[in-house]
């Protein structure tokens, strides 16, 4: 297997150009979607376990999480990090869904869910909460191959999304070149290293340009006065688009309409763009709240009404700070408003569900989603606050976050941020602090679009150097071709990255820092912080070390085999107490005494009592492990009758097995040296290897060793056994 | 080479019913890198498995049984089941959770013994097969450390 997905991904993004060929020598596959970096969510370890496994057999970067609360503070530690959500339905501290709403929110991300219930209500209500794919377990690897398709899907729809925003021309001829290169990337098959390397030049061209742009004192382009989006200017801005006509309501037009000084063509623009996406995620749930009557429940058909906005304490989250004034204005009358207008606050009702058991535990990020949500209507100014990142990072999402809850249809707008956010510049050598914050900025940039809590208003007012847009995104994407982008498949990803730092072309950046500063930055985090946090939080989640392995009867079944001087008519007790001693101490030991074992077919089998009595007191072992077993569930027994009753039935056939398997099992080894009765339990072994190789015509032994079975059970059932 | 990790003895195994397909998927997962992946997802399987049972224990013993409690045991405890492919297991638990959801208490327990029962099977004959796997090591390299 591959070394960790880590580590090759360090070795694509620090290099330059010539890797892909040597990692593909090494064997280590670098071409997206390797490396694609998954968050795993379940609260059940054999699970989390196995499917963990099967995601890095797919060359996927995995963080594992045992419980949500883990795994959405990591994705919002980890902002950007993570490229897709693989979660559970059913865990113990929230309700899957629940998670994806908040992953939704917060973080834009793609969520498949998984479960073993497969009915259809319950696939349904992963659909309108947002989720990308649903998986039935158990889960096998190969859909989980294809996974990475709705990471691309995402992004594609965003670049598409920023085709149709009529914004920047330059922007618009990237976006054309790229979607060009786009469908390249679809025909071509993963691995064209030329390919992925014009990608590689182009988005390194992409980012120089924004870096460029963001050195600049004071590039005009580039850094504007923040635009507020008061309720007054959207309803001129609604007024003109309306007067105009949706279709036809180019930016030009309708800064005449509004006569508003100070409004650029540009701001309208944006504005605009946002506007469109949201009507078109409206038109969806109209649909979605037909369909859905049957399947939602009752929280969910409040999903869509404004409602619930009054079931929030409106007033109580204004006092608190955490509800921006304007916000609250907008939520009282916003209800009316929307109502009116036919549009949607899903994301109110969003936090009226998640928030209808505890009114008073409305989560800054809840109430930044809110805010967040007011503001497109309202157009309220965003403040943005760095802090409060590190809270909720709702940064990355646009209105399409809104959306997620509203319907599955709309899954396609659920992308990052608007087009708007790809049209800023990088600033050079940014950290990842100064990546969430430009997030921030970049919310706050986006005008009405998003409002974070006011208690930090670090960049209200300011020009938001746009630059700090594409590093967020860019670093999302960038990350994903800095990673293993280089080399990377003329996929949709690398086209994006390109295309939306096309868009940014007004702040070319050089493209050394954005590597730089996103090759460094992801993978110190996940060196650094995701396997410590990963190993903290859910350290129960993470492959269990070897000693616990010795805490299973069957580890504690060899090392009492270990012992067999012990074994042989000794009493159940002290194998049980052998076990509780081995089961800490000798997995070890045992593990490595059993590697050197090797079986000399036939020569050093003892006399044929001898292997009897010896298989009898192995199987009595087991029937004292077994009770141990049992033990340990709380039963209690003793075996020792049951031994005797089994060793009996056993002696006559085991001979004649032994027999034939020293004919048949010449292969095998069994080394004796650490361990003086092994070849006792070579006959325990020898019949077990008979019992399942003999072909067909063997049954009997076959029948035998199957009665055998249910004796053991029986000798430990709790009725059968007798004291 | 394992000659026993061939399908022959999964087979016997899969033939009676114990493992599924899916137990063959994890086999496909073991490789250098996790030699023992199999064994440590049983292990894992096992003790989750105990614990669940022993909770599932209590609640059939609570009075009276909370049986949307017990429903949670029994979905978790199908799904572990169903995830390392123990295929008798899993119907058991399946049939436990019709009695559940309909609140048959006399049903539950008899299904739980069977639940249990297929636990222990299977936990001895998984116990078997790893025996089995520790025991056979590559020709060559027994030939070279034995005597």
């Amino acid at each position: 297997m591959d070394p960790a997905p880590t580590s090759s991904g360090k070795a694509t993004a620090s290099s330059s150009t010539g890797t892909p060929v040597a990692a593909a020598a090494a064997g280590i596959p670098t071409e997206f979607p390797a490396g694609l970096r998954v968050l795993l969510v379940d609260d059940d370890a054999t699970c989390l376990k196995i499917i963990d496994m099967m995601l890095r057999k797919c060359h996927y970067d995995v963080t594992t999480c045992s419980c949500a609360a883990t795994a959405l503070s990591m994705l919002r530690k980890r902002k950007g990090w993570f490229d897709l959500v693989l979660s559970d339905v059913y865990m113990p501290d929230m309700d899957g869904f629940k998670l994806l709403e908040r992953i939704g929110l917060e973080m834009d991300l793609p969520v498949i869910m998984m479960s073993s219930d497969d009915h259809k209500d319950v696939v349904m209500k992963g659909v309108t909460h947002g989720a990308v794919d649903y998986l039935i377990k158990p889960v096998r690897i190969e859909p989980l191959k294809n996974i990475w398709q709705h990471v691309v899907r995402k992004k594609r729809f965003e670049l598409r999304e920023l085709e149709h925003s009529g914004s920047l021309e330059e922007s618009e001829r990237e976006d054309e070149r790229h979607k060009r290169a786009m469908e390249e990337g679809d025909n071509a098959t993963s691995g064209c290293a030329e390919h992925s390397k014009n990608i590689k030049r182009k988005k390194e061209a992409k980012e120089e340009d924004e870096q460029d742009v963001d050195e600049q004192a004071d590039p005009s382009q580039t850094k504007k006065p923040r635009v507020v989006w008061s309720s007054e200017l959207h309803q001129q801005f609604v007024t003109a688009v309306n007067q105009l006509g949706i279709d036809k309501a180019v930016p030009k037009k309708i800064l005449e309409l509004m006569k508003v000084a100070g409004l650029t063509r540009e701001n309208v623009a944006s504005h605009l763009q946002k506007y469109r996406l949201y009507l078109r995620r409206l038109s969806v749930p109209q649909h979605q709240d037909r369909l859905d009557g049957h399947f939602t429940s009752a929280q969910e058909a409040t999903f869509r009404s404004v409602g619930t906005v009054d079931g929030f304490d409106l007033q109580a989250l204004a006092v608190s700070g955490q509800l921006l004034p304007q916000n609250l204005s907008a939520l009282s009358s916003g209800s009316r408003r929307v109502t009116n207008t036919g549009l949607r606050m899903p994301v109110f009702d969003e936090m009226g569900f998640l928030n209808s058991g505890n009114a008073s535990c409305t989560s800054p990020a809840s109430v930044q989603q809110m805010n967040r949500g007011l503001s497109y209507f309202s157009g309220y100014s965003n403040s943005s606050d760095s802090r409060q990142l590190g809270q909720s990072h709702q940064l990355v999402e646009p209105y399409g976050n809104m959306c997620l809850q509203v319907g599955e249809e709309i899954s396609g707008l659920l992308n990052l941020p608007s087009p708007q956010t790809t049209r800023s510049s990088l600033p050079g050598g940014i950290s990842n602090e100064q990546v969430n914050r430009s997030l921030i900025m970049q919310m706050s940039q986006q005008g009405p679009q998003f409002s974070l809590s006011q208690q930090h208003e670090n960049f209200h007012g300011q020009p938001f150097p746009r630059g700090q847009i594409f590093n967020v995104i860019g670093g999302h994407d960038s990350r994903l071709s800095s990673k293993f982008g280089h080399q990377m498949s003329p996929n949709d990803i690398s086209s994006h990255i390109s295309g939306r730092t096309a868009n940014i072309a007004q702040t070319p950046l050089p493209g050394n820092q954005i590597s730089a500063s996103y090759s460094s930055v992801p993978q110190a985090l996940y060196a650094n912080n995701i396997h410590d946090s990963c190993l903290t939080e859910s350290a129960a989640s993470h492959y269990p070390l070897a000693s616990s392995i010795g805490d299973t009867p069957a580890t504690g079944n060899l090392e009492a085999l270990s012992n067999t001087s012990s074994l042989k008519g000794v009493t159940d007790l002290s194998n049980c107490n052998m076990y509780s001693e081995l089961r800490q101490n000798k997995t070890q030991d045992w593990k490595l005494e059993t590697v050197t074992i090797s079986y000399q077919s036939g020569q050093n089998l003892a006399p044929k009592q001898n292997k009897a009595d010896f298989g009898s007191s192995l199987l009595a072992n087991q029937d004292s492990i077994a009770a141990v077993q049992d033990e340990s569930s709380g039963n209690t027994c003793t075996v020792r009758k049951e031994n005797l009753s089994v060793t009996t039935e056993i002696e006559d056939d085991k001979i004649e097995r032994v027999a034939q398997c020293n004919s048949t099992i010449n292969s095998i080894r069994l080394k004796s040296e650490s361990m003086p009765d092994i070849k006792h339990q070579e006959v325990l072994y020898d019949n077990i290897i008979s019992n399942d190789l003999m072909d067909v015509g063997k049954q009997q032994q076959e029948g035998i060793i199957g009665q055998d079975d249910p004796e053991f059970f029986d000798a430990y059932s709790l009725e059968n056994i007798s004291m | 080479m394992f000659i026993y990790t061939t399908p022959v003895y999964r087979l016997s195994l899969a033939l009676q019913g114990f493992l599924d397909e899916q137990f063959y998927q994890l086999e496909e997962l073991q490789d250098e890198s996790s030699p023992n992946f199999v064994e440590e997802v049983v292990t894992l399987f096992f003790r989750d498995s105990s614990r669940l049972m022993a909770n599932i224990d209590q609640a059939l013993e609570q009075c009276p049984p909370d049986f949307h409690r017990l429903d949670k045991f029994l979905h978790r405890l199908k799904g572990s089941a169903s995830s390392i492919g123990a295929g008798k297991m899993k119907n058991e638990c399946a049939g436990f959770r019709e009695f559940c959801s309909e609140e048959n208490l006399e049903g539950c327990l008899r299904s739980f013994q069977k639940v249990k029962k297929e636990h222990t099977i299977l936990r001895q004959k998984l116990e078997n097969y790893f025996q089995l796997l520790r025991q056979v090591v590559p020709v060559d390299k027994a030939t070279r450390s034995g005597s």
